[in-house]
């Protein structure tokens, strides 16, 4: 079974997020980190290949730096990595990005393609809709069961009332959310070898890309101007001395929401 | 020129009825109308959804498509963009408005690649400046605000729930069938079970009240005292992250950064420490009210209306007050 994990690199959570006043882009000269919902989707491929044997690629775009990222991909278990980097890349939105992946993808065998749920720093959601839709392959979202005899796939969607199995057959495209399995650690071991996976670094005139469809100059979305939110401030603050209740109640009804 | 007119809500179907962010989305469209110019339409899909044409010409829908059919009684993405696609065909808007759910997001997505948008994701205002449409949408969890257009003559965006005010202004509806010929890609993936274990559940992203439970609720028998509060607020239940990695909760319950977002009228947080992550969730909720017991907690440095104590004293008693206050005893 051959499987594609596509993986972002993005802003570690806890570091200060800041746009570029003049192009809107999120400033990425800050600590880096693997998407951690793509954990979730290494772990599932690495789980599917040691059933069924076969190939896990890691598929990026990001700058020459997500490098870095990939390889703790390959560090998990995976067999090789493919990464497309350009300047010209630099402020794809949703549909340049999902463009760009699909391209690649058409270039790639494979029998099934992972993503994570959402990305932590663009935060949409919406690229493995999109590459799915652009592949014309069938597509399942917010997984947290998954499994494959190697033809077709069983799985669990989640809902907010609890989930819908669905039965597709492969190829198919698929994200997975958070819980769906506790990534591994890289070992030692693991991560010594992913220096010596072969790790690809594809540009725009190798995947021939359109190049009106992608970058900040292709973006068909564009952020206008960001501001910083106006700060919540603390409110009335008490000690509870047994009429707390009653005047969380009084607020509650003065700002008539009971 | 282009003479796409009018804006198309794709709608999310809840349980028998609209979920409240296509109304929300309905209304707000309608007041968006006048100047935009053509008809406030919406799509309806799923099985045995006529009934529901009603619900959206009460908040102002002048047309109602509606995709009734078996095949799609339960979400599955590809069909449900084969609906939408239809629909948008038909109605030919210059706007296009789904939900931010996981549903809305991939269905919304699948559209947008398939007639080639561009897609405003997740946006919580939507406003006409000079003739351009120009949509709100708070991101990094809520520290930034950003302003953003998409180009071209159609424009499609996804609304986060609770972004809009909702309120009904009933017109006659015209009601369109639509026959959908599901493509045969899309006719892959075949739903083989639903399981609802959450029946009557209030969902966090539609709730207009929240009440959340985190470390400090020590376990999963103290999650008791938040759902009895939660109960006779007619409020969703949430946790934090701690809540959930202890295995109190399930993931789905988790608000915050590596959870859902969510903007309730009223997000009450209890035995939570209100950590940036946490926040990223739920700071955009309009009030926050905090009980916890360290009268050092971050939450209170943003919380509304805070009470040092402890929860497992003053939740109980809220509910019992607020229970006499709704029943007049
Ligand atoms: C405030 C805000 C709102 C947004 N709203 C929307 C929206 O509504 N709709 C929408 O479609 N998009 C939107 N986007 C853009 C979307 O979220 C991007 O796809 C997202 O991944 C973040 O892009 P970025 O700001 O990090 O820009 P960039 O850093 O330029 O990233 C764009 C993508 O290109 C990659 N990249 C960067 N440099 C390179 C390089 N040298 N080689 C290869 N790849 C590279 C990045 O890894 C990323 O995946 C928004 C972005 C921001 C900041
Ligand atoms: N630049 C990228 N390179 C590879 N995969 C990506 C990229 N951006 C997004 N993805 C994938 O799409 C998922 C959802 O991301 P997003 O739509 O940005 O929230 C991520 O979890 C990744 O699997």
């Amino acid at each position: 079974m051959n499987i594609i994990v596509c993986v972002k690199q993005v802003v570690d959570t806890e570091a200060e997020k800041r746009l570029d006043p003049t192009s809107w882009r999120l400033d990425r000269t800050v600590p880096n980190i693997l998407n951690p919902y793509d954990e979730y989707a290494v772990e599932e491929a690495l789980k599917l290949k040691e059933q069924h044997g076969g190939q896990v690629t890691v598929l990026c775009m990001g700058p020459e730096g997500a490098a870095d990222d990939v390889r703790k991909a390959l560090a998990m278990g995976a067999d090789d990595a493919v990464l497309i980097s350009d300047a010209a890349l630099a402020g794809s939105d949703v549909m340049g990005t999902a463009y760009a992946l699909a391209e690649a993808l058409k270039t790639m065998s494979y029998d099934l393609i992972i993503f994570g749920n959402r990305s932590t720093d663009g935060e949409t959601g919406c690229v493995p809709a999109a590459v799915a839709e652009l592949l014309g392959r069938p597509f399942l979202s917010t997984l947290s069961k998954m499994e494959s005899d190697g033809t077709t796939l069983k799985v669990h969607r989640e809902t907010d009332l609890g989930y819908v199995a669905y039965d597709c057959p492969l190829p198919a495209v698929v994200s997975v959310a958070k819980g769906i399995n506790e990534p591994r650690y890289p070992t030692m071991k693991g991560i010594l070898g992913a220096k010596k996976k072969p790790l690809e670094v594809k540009d725009v005139a190798a995947l021939g890309l359109d190049i009106s469809k992608i970058g900040l100059g292709g973006a068909k979305t564009k952020v206008l101007s960001a501001r910083t939110a106006p700060p919540r401030t603390a409110g009335t603050k008490i000690e509870d001395d047994g009429s707390s209740a009653q005047k969380i109640a009084d607020f509650l009804a003065a700002e008539k929401l009971l | 020129m282009s003479d796409k007119k009018g804006i198309l809500v794709v709608a999310e179907v809840g349980q028998d009825r609209l979920a409240n962010v296509t109304l929300e989305s309905i209304t707000r469209a309608r007041e968006l109308a006048p100047e935009m110019g053509g008809p406030v339409s919406a799509v309806i899909i799923g099985s045995g959804v006529a009934a529901l044409g009603a619900q959206a010409a009460a908040y102002g829908a002048e047309r109602v498509y509606l995709v009734d059919d078996p095949q799609v009684a339960t979400f599955q993405s590809g069909l449900f963009t084969d609906a939408a696609v239809a629909a948008i065909k038909a109605a030919d808007p210059a706007l296009v408005l789904f939900s931010t759910s996981a549903d809305g997001r991939d269905v919304a997505a699948a559209c947008a690649a398939r007639l080639g948008t561009g897609l405003l994701v997740d946006i919580t205002g939507l406003e006409l400046r000079d003739g351009n449409l120009v949509a709100t949408h708070p991101c990094f969890g809520g520290s930034l605000i950003a302003e953003k257009q998409a180009s071209g003559d159609l424009v499609m965006a996804t609304v986060r729930p609770s972004s809009f005010a909702r309120s009904e202004a009933p017109v006659t509806a015209e009601t369109v069938p639509l026959s959908v010929d599901f493509s045969p890609t899309s006719l892959l993936a075949k739903v083989t079970d639903v399981v609802c274990e959450n029946l009557g559940l209030i969902s966090l992203e539609e709730a207009t009240i929240i009440v959340s439970g985190g470390r400090g609720v020590g376990g999963p028998e103290g999650f008791k005292v938040i759902e009895e509060l939660a109960e006779v607020l007619g409020a969703a239940v949430g946790a934090s992250r701690a809540a959930v990695d202890a295995g109190w909760k399930h993931h789905q319950y988790q608000v915050g950064q590596t959870g859902k977002t969510v903007s309730p009228q009223l997000y009450i947080a209890c035995g939570i420490s209100g950590s940036i992550q946490h926040r990223a969730g739920m700071q955009t909720s309009r009030y926050i009210v905090a009980i916890n017991k360290d009268p050092d907690a971050p939450i209170f440095q943003f919380a509304d209306f805070g009470v040092v104590g402890d929860l497992f004293e003053v939740v109980p008693r809220l509910t019992e007050e607020i229970r006499r206050r709704k029943t007049g005893a």
